[in-house]
């Protein structure tokens, strides 16, 4: 908890408010312009935190709801004349208020995301079920590449029915069952038996097509199957960090167990979170982490003639070590267009804010669709199963992975 | 509470009086901090704006009208029992007409938002605050604030054609229009200009807007000796040069923009001169070639011209960054940056930046300088501790003395940033010493005249 306050204060402390943030910041119009769902008005809350822990050892407000509606997308830092990271002081903030244990202080969605997770390897409980994307399909039973689905494609085909029954109950409702349920995690298996069959099957086809430009690329893999666990994104970005350290080491474990050295992630939450926090996490982390779309070769793409909009994911552009692989590609096989705000100027699709704030999560993705439908291509496309899922509660959307393997049949 | 009462049902959701939700109220951009105040109103329409106004007129309680909340002068807190009223949600561009060079805003739209969409027609809205990323339209207006292309195209008053606004008393009122020209009366549009929402609430403006010059270029010149960054500027000027851009920053800004932005400087130079040419294609080498000559008989340590727009814009977006880069370079945890802005005529800028770095020394401070020296606004950054008394009597001394130096040669005490709660005493000074002491009066009757409650931003700008 030390070592937490000294980095909130470190980042808060560089902050001299000048709103530079704010301005790019998804949730504040979202919110409707509430300064305390915005970058700045969680940078000055960090204070006001760090105040309470200093002064009284606890919080002192009910301050989840800003940190929590942080959709960690970084567009703040990349504007920040002082390098200020509202996002991290977002996540220490969570963090501190995770360890504090206090009642309230913590969001009751968190606690039982975090709850079942941790009891099922699984945000839902679930397990049964979600390899069935492979079908048919076959792999090594051991290689030294495992491909790592993280499950976060299949994850996505519950998480709209999960909110419909959330709007059902009410927030008030909806906050009560999800603390009932971090106290008894097996409730959470209950929005497990609710799926969209049409979006699932579409989510298994992008899978399916990874699994083929693998193949195709020349690339032998292996696959856990309905083994496979969670990669605990949700904890680590909740600011369970406690919690974090152990279920990491026992997901490294289970990798290891495959005899694989490399890992080969398909979306960018699981590529960033292997990458970037997992090293700092499990002691003697020593898997080689790649996405996908590093194995395939450029050369054998054609072009498929279309034009396309692209909405790329923040976590591949609005970290620190930027990575642009799948745009490359998707150059080779089509004639790319960008919304005005992409690259460095990226705006998030409201995915992270799914499953806590809903109604925030909607309106970003909205703004979104709309930004990218007005590009008027042929198809709007991306790369990562939440962008895709979020933006498709508006319209069309496809996973960057069809089209690449269109562009790689010729 | 009645007051609340009546707000909620005035405003319905679009008021928020949590505790955690107030919070961030309490700051701007300036190194004050307010108290919390009793509820934010964030209201979507002129009614709501009008509502709000009537409801705090009955109860006398004072409204603090807020934009971007980028202020360098406090005049966006709330300094005692206030409501804010935030006008965030007036965040729409209503129209653009390009063949009559005006566009309508609303006042919640970011400058930079606006200008991005105005460069679809070509055309753009030149006043450009360094904070134009996160300042709107209806702040800026309210602090009439100038910023890095003023040396050109003057500051925000002259780019403002009409305005509706609604009166303390929940009036609304039209003034000026959409034409070029107007001789109506008094100029009532440019009476809202600067008067830091002590007046009324803007909730409509129509803005002049230009076309985009065709090219841009730009000269970074390296110097040693202030006065030559001074003698450069003026010597420019005199022979018919107008720079779209003129900016020095000394050392310690340098110092700062290399650790947070990653920019490098040669490390002998004490001051950087920025110049931006904006010329028809044609002419622009010619043009750049006949600025630079003109710097390089100031004896540049260095001296280097580029039109690439990556390199200009990374350029450019240090520059507006400056202010906050700055912290990065502060002895403790507990300094903050207080920011001084005077303006002189530019012929006498040479003097006015010599006699800024004497009372630096002076004073014993640490001060950052930087500045739109094309139109000899020159800002002082002072390191300080705010907490610490001694240390604040001493920043309010050389405030003063800065303030002087503007005076003596014909400036102002406030070039850009307004009044606010900083320059109060300030602001006393330079009627007093003008020689114009009625001028205050007239000031006070005007604002009596248009809030006699005395509800608008109460404690900002003069008592």
């Amino acid at each position: 908890m030390t070592d937490l306050l000294r980095q909130l204060e470190e980042e808060v402390g560089k902050c001299i408010s000048c709103g530079f943030c704010e301005s790019v910041c998804p949730t504040l119009p979202a919110s409707g312009y509430d300064l305390w769902k915005g970058a700045r008005g969680r940078v000055i809350l960090g204070k006001e935190l760090l105040n309470s822990m200093n002064m009284e050892g606890k919080p002192n407000l009910q301050l989840s709801d800003s940190f929590y509606s942080c959709l960690d997308c970084f567009a703040c830092l990349q504007v920040c004349p002082a390098g200020v990271n509202a996002g991290v002081v977002s996540h220490l903030s969570r963090s501190i208020l995770a360890g504090a244990k206090m009642k309230g202080s913590r969001n009751p969605y968190a606690s039982m995301i975090v709850a079942a997770t941790m009891k099922y390897m699984n945000p839902l409980g679930i397990h049964r079920g979600l390899g069935s994307w492979a079908s048919g399909l076959k792999f090594s039973d051991r290689s030294e590449n495992l491909l790592y689905t993280g499950n976060m494609y299949q994850l996505m085909a519950y998480t709209g029915k999960m909110n419909a029954m959330r709007s059902l109950m009410g927030d008030a409702m909806g906050r009560f069952m999800a603390a009932m349920a971090s106290e008894i995690p097996s409730l959470v298996r209950i929005s497990a038996t609710q799926y969209d069959k049409d979006f699932k099957a579409k989510l298994d086809q992008s899978l399916r097509n990874i699994a083929e430009l693998l193949a195709r690329a020349g690339v032998n893999f292996s696959y856990m199957g309905d083994e496979e666990p969670y990669p605990g994104t949700f904890i680590y970005d909740l600011g369970y960090l406690e919690e974090f350290r152990e279920y990491s080491a026992k997901v490294y474990r289970m990798l290891k167990k495959t005899g694989a050295r490399r890992i080969i992630t398909v979306d960018p939450h699981t590529y960033d979170l292997l990458r970037n926090a997992y090293p700092k996490y499990v002691k003697g982390f020593d898997l080689e982490v790649v996405f996908y779309t590093d194995l395939l070769d450029q050369s054998k793409l054609h072009s498929t003639g279309k034009n396309v909009a692209y909405h790329e994911p923040c976590h591949f552009v609005l970290r620190t070590d930027a990575y642009n692989r799948p745009l490359e590609l998707l150059r080779s096989a089509s004639e790319v267009k960008l919304p005005a705000r992409s690259g460095k100027r990226n705006r998030c699709c409201g995915g992270p804010d799914e499953l806590i704030f809903p109604d925030l999560s909607e309106k970003i993705s909205n703004d979104r669709y709309a930004e990218l439908e007005a590009i008027g291509a042929d198809e709007i496309v991306t790369a990562c199963p939440i962008c895709l899922s979020n933006l498709s509660k508006k319209g069309k959307v496809s996973d960057i992975s069809g089209l690449l393997l269109e562009a790689m049949k010729g | 509470m009645a007051l609340l009462e009546d707000l909620k049902s005035a405003l319905g959701n679009n008021l928020l009086t949590r505790k955690e939700q107030l919070i961030p109220y309490r700051t701007d951009a300036s190194y004050f901090q307010g108290n919390d105040p009793v509820a934010v109103a964030l209201p979507d329409s002129v009614e709501q704006v009008s509502d709000t106004l009537k409801i705090c007129q009955k109860y006398s309680v004072s409204v603090v009208v807020r934009g971007g909340g980028t202020s360098l002068t406090g005049s966006s807190i709330p300094l005692e029992d206030s409501i804010v009223l935030s006008m965030a949600k007036f965040d729409h561009i209503l129209e653009v007409k390009p063949e009559d060079r005006y566009a309508i805003a609303e006042p919640g739209v970011r400058l930079d938002a606006l200008n991005e969409y105005l460069s679809r027609f070509r055309h753009f809205y030149p006043p450009d605050p360094a904070s134009s990323l996160a300042a709107t339209v209806g702040g800026s207006i309210s602090t009439n604030a100038g910023g890095l292309r003023a040396a050109t195209y003057g500051t925000t008053r002259n780019w403002i054609l009409g305005l509706e606004v609604v009166l303390p008393n929940g009036e609304v009122i039209n003034v000026g229009g959409k034409v070029l020209k107007r001789t109506a009366g008094y100029d009532l549009t440019a009476l809202f200009v600067g008067a830091e929402g002590t007046l009324g609430v803007i909730t409509k403006a129509i803005l002049k807007i230009w076309p985009l010059p065709e090219a841009k270029g730009r000269i970074l010149a390296y110097y040693d000796e202030i006065g030559n960054v001074g003698r450069a500027i003026s010597s420019m000027k005199a022979r018919g040069i107008t720079p779209e851009i003129a900016e020095f920053l000394d050392r310690i800004t340098m110092d700062s923009l290399e650790k947070t932005r990653g920019m490098e400087f040669p490390e002998r130079a004490r001051y950087l001169l920025i110049v931006d040419i904006a010329a028809p294609r044609e002419s622009l080498q010619r043009q750049l070639q006949d600025a630079a000559e003109v710097m390089k008989e100031f004896s540049p340590l260095d001296l280097r011209v580029t039109t690439d727009p990556q390199e200009m814009s990374r350029i450019y977006e240090a520059r507006k960054g400056a202010y906050a880069s700055l912290l990065s370079e502060r002895s403790s945890m507990s300094e903050r940056v207080v920011i001084g802005d005077i303006v002189v005529p530019a012929s006498r800028l040479p003097e006015a930046l010599k006699d800024s770095e004497s009372k630096v020394n002076e004073h014993g401070l640490k001060v950052a300088l930087f500045g739109h020296i094309a139109d000899g606004n020159i800002h002082a950054n002072i390191y300080a501790d705010v907490s610490n008394r001694e240390q604040m009597k001493k920043v309010d001394e050389f405030q003063i003395d800065f303030g002087r130096i503007a005076l003596k040669y014909g400036g102002s005490v406030s070039a850009e940033h307004g009044i606010g709660i900083e320059k109060k005493e300030l602001l006393e000074m330079e009627i007093r010493e003008t020689g114009s002491p009625h001028v205050m009066e007239l000031m006070k009757a005007i604002r009596k005249d248009f809030d006699p409650k005395g509800i608008m931003n109460r404690g900002k700008m003069f008592d």
